[in-house]
């Protein structure tokens, strides 16, 4: 099974955080939630070839198995409209990310096409040394980063706690369509946050989780980052 | 680890009960509170000087546990903290099934040596399955059979709550202090530093136990946290449960450490937990009492919307302001009420508008009766409440005690008849003495009261959301 392999290629390359590519086609096989699909490119030839592939305008983040918050060190660059936008922003990322954080193993880039705009939220599940897996929601941006507007539930969930945690938040009617803007499409995120519980539930070896963003629309939600950590092998909090 | 249920319940319900270590510097407390035990009560001491002394007060002692003739259900450990292990080791042999450890001085004091030792009994106490309490406990409360804490508990007859505490200055208290309101506490469990046996194992064992009602629990921090989520869950729909949780400051949470060796927990996960397994939370201990008072003595409420009786105008508006700060309505009655009202309502300066103002000059009961009964049946209507003032009946109480015997009687058969909820706000205000004998009055004949119309508004808006909780409960898997 794909997480058995998983779990063999990072105890082999002695890591414990997954790359995006790795969390999101588990996250796809699963059945958690749809993702945008990410391309691994090792040099800017292969960035400029993925990125014609895959159609403009692209978005690249530095691929290294140090590097969580690959923004923080320069490492994302959005809106990348050609291949000559291509090739200067993958010289600039690595320049960056070298400066920034020089111990950082650097592999590559990923490569994904822009999304279309949504409502970004975020979902997460991080544990509790008491009580286990605890799923998080918001909206993106300002909203958890300044506002910290954000609703927590115990694993698991059932339907009112997921329908609950959505309502809760203050940003709550931005998602029902705020002056005209298109709405999101609420069930379809309450299903995914029943998902993820039963996701997270069943496989205790994850130790974080990270959906940020998710662009949620009026017929869709697909998220367009995923980060996974996994716990380090034979941690007591696995079970 | 899941206890052994059927010896728990036994140590909860013990014929034969040792107390080990008890000595004068303490007053022999143990063996004083549990003198009324109702079964066989033996100590076990080895110094000859207390034991002259434990048999001058009527104590059959022994020198080892093994001693002790036929099987022994629960002891009360109070020996020093570097002999806890050879007791401990007595009682394994024995094949006792429960025991509690007065004795603190262990992980709660953060040294090494209080660290080691309490290691050192876990480690014993799971080996050999034994049902361990605390250590730093005052073990178990069976009301029925009087074996109890201190003698100042109630004993000796039956109740209908069930109180779990990491405290037990909070578990004597419950039995007491709820006493006074008309909350009996019929079995309680002190657990201390929850070495072995935690709340959870608590919870579970009142959950199946059909003496017990309602729960109550003060917690300072949980170790299976999982288990305790999931079981909370399946049982707050059966059987209420009321959560005092505390150590959720920073402050709050070092006094917790040092005193149970609990760890820090978050608030935003407490509150999670709240909503998700509509277990109910309280800040206080009164807070717990005005709440279980509810569950007990009113009947389910079905929604938020009050009719209210005050006696003065200046009482009606906060009582109504204290309704709607708790997120409770009070609405405007029905039509057909105005026109009952209207046919007999002459109160001068009073209102009948919902919250009515009946003024201080109630001209009689049958009148107040009356009055209830619209309010019993007007569809606006989920819940009625009564405000009784000592302030303004001080007189009548001195002079006519017989009107508050009426007036008792009668509203006792209202509460029965009454499809809504019924209950009573009695505030002391400057008249404490008085306030106290009606409120005692009123409690003896089972109609509790609530001490503030704010207290009465939280816990009824509290148990209100806990009805509707219930009403769409989806049980979990274990």
């Amino acid at each position: 099974m794909f997480k058995e392999e998983l779990l063999t290629t990072i105890r082999t390359e002695k890591r414990n955080t997954l790359t995006e590519v790795e969390a999101k086609r588990w996250l796809q096989e699963a059945g958690i939630v749809k993702v945008v699909e990410t391309v691994e490119a090792k040099s800017k030839k292969e960035a400029i070839e993925v990125s014609k592939k895959l159609g403009f305008p692209v978005v690249l983040k530095v691929l290294s198995p140090d590097i969580s918050h690959k923004s923080d060190v320069g490492g994302v660059k959005v809106g990348l409209k050609t291949a000559s936008q291509v090739a200067s922003a993958y010289a600039e990322i690595m320049s960056s990310v070298k400066q920034k954080q020089p111990a950082a193993r650097i592999s590559g880039v990923t490569i994904q096409q822009m999304a279309r705009p949504g409502i970004e939220v975020i979902m997460g599940m991080s544990k509790d040394p008491q009580f286990g897996p605890v799923l998080m929601f918001g909206l993106g941006g300002v909203f958890v980063e300044v506002l910290k507007d954000v609703s927590f539930r115990i694993v698991p969930l059932v339907r009112r706690d997921a329908s609950e945690m959505i309502s809760e938040i203050k940003g709550f009617p931005i998602l029902k369509g705020y002056r005209g803007q298109e709405p999101a499409n609420i069930p379809l995120l309450e299903n995914t946050l029943l998902k993820l519980s039963e996701f997270v539930d069943a496989n205790p070896e994850i130790k974080e989780l990270d959906l940020n963003p998710v662009f949620a629309y009026k017929d869709d939600a697909v998220a367009v980052d995923a980060r996974i950590i996994m716990e380090a092998a034979g941690s007591p909090s696995q079970s | 680890m899941s206890p052994d249920i059927n010896k728990l319940k036994r140590a909860f319900d013990p014929a034969t009960v040792v107390v080990v270590g008890d000595k004068q510097q303490n007053h022999f407390m143990w063996l004083k509170a549990l003198r009324d035990f109702k079964g066989k009560l033996y100590s076990v001491q080895i110094d000859p000087k207390e034991i002259a002394e434990i048999e001058k007060l009527g104590f059959t002692n022994y020198l080892t546990l093994d001693q002790v003739p036929g099987p022994v259900d629960y002891v009360v450990v109070a020996v020093p903290r570097q002999v806890s292990p050879r007791i401990i080791a007595d009682c394994i042999r024995k094949d006792v099934a429960g025991v509690a450890l007065f004795t603190s001085g262990f992980a709660e004091t953060s040294t090494p040596e209080g660290i080691k030792l309490q290691d050192t009994l876990k480690e014993m106490a799971l080996k050999s399955n034994l049902n361990l309490i605390g250590p730093n406990c005052m073990g178990l409360y069976n009301r029925k059979l009087n074996l109890r804490h201190s003698v100042t508990q109630p004993g000796g007859n039956p109740g209908d709550a069930g109180f779990i505490s990491q405290s037990g200055t909070h578990a004597t208290f419950m039995s007491e202090e709820g006493e006074m309101h008309g909350v009996k506490v019929a079995k309680s469990a002190s657990y201390g530093n929850a070495i072995v046996l935690d709340s959870v194992d608590f919870l579970e064992m009142m959950a199946a136990d059909d003496e017990i009602k309602i729960i109550g629990m003060y917690i300072e921090g949980v170790r299976e946290g999982k288990r305790f989520f999931r079981s909370l869950k399946n049982i707050t729909p059966r059987k209420p449960v009321v959560i005092w949780k505390a150590g959720l400051t920073a402050d709050g949470s070092r006094a917790a450490a040092s005193h149970t060796a609990s760890l820090a927990e978050s608030p935003l996960i407490w509150e999670s937990l709240f909503r998700q397994t509509g277990a109910i939370s309280v800040g206080s201990r009164t807070e717990l009492i005005d709440i279980m008072k509810t569950l007990l003595y009113v009947k389910p409420i079905t929604g938020t919307r009050a009719g209210l009786i005050a006696m003065s105008g200046g009482q009606s508006v906060v009582f109504s302001e204290s309704f709607a700060r708790a997120g409770l309505k009070v609405p405007r009655l029905t039509s057909s009420s105005y026109d009952a009202f209207s046919s007999f309502f002459n109160i001068i300066g009073g209102s009948y508008q919902n919250p009515l103002d009946v003024s201080w000059n109630l001209p009689s009961v049958e009148v107040m009766i009356r009055m209830l009964d619209i309010l019993a049946s007007d569809s606006n209507l989920d819940m009625i409440a009564l405000e009784v003032s000592p302030f303004f009946q001080a007189k009548m109480w001195e002079d006519h005690p017989d009107f508050f015997d009426e007036m008792s009687r009668a509203l006792l058969q209202f509460r029965n008849r009454c499809p809504k909820p019924f209950f009573l706000v009695i505030i002391p205000g400057p008249r404490e003495l008085t306030a106290l004998d009606i409120r005692n009055k009123f409690r003896d004949i089972g109609l509790p009261s609530f001490f503030s119309f704010e207290s009465a508004a939280l816990a009824l808006r509290k148990v209100a959301d806990y009805y509707r909780f219930s009403a769409g409960h989806v049980e979990v898997k274990q």
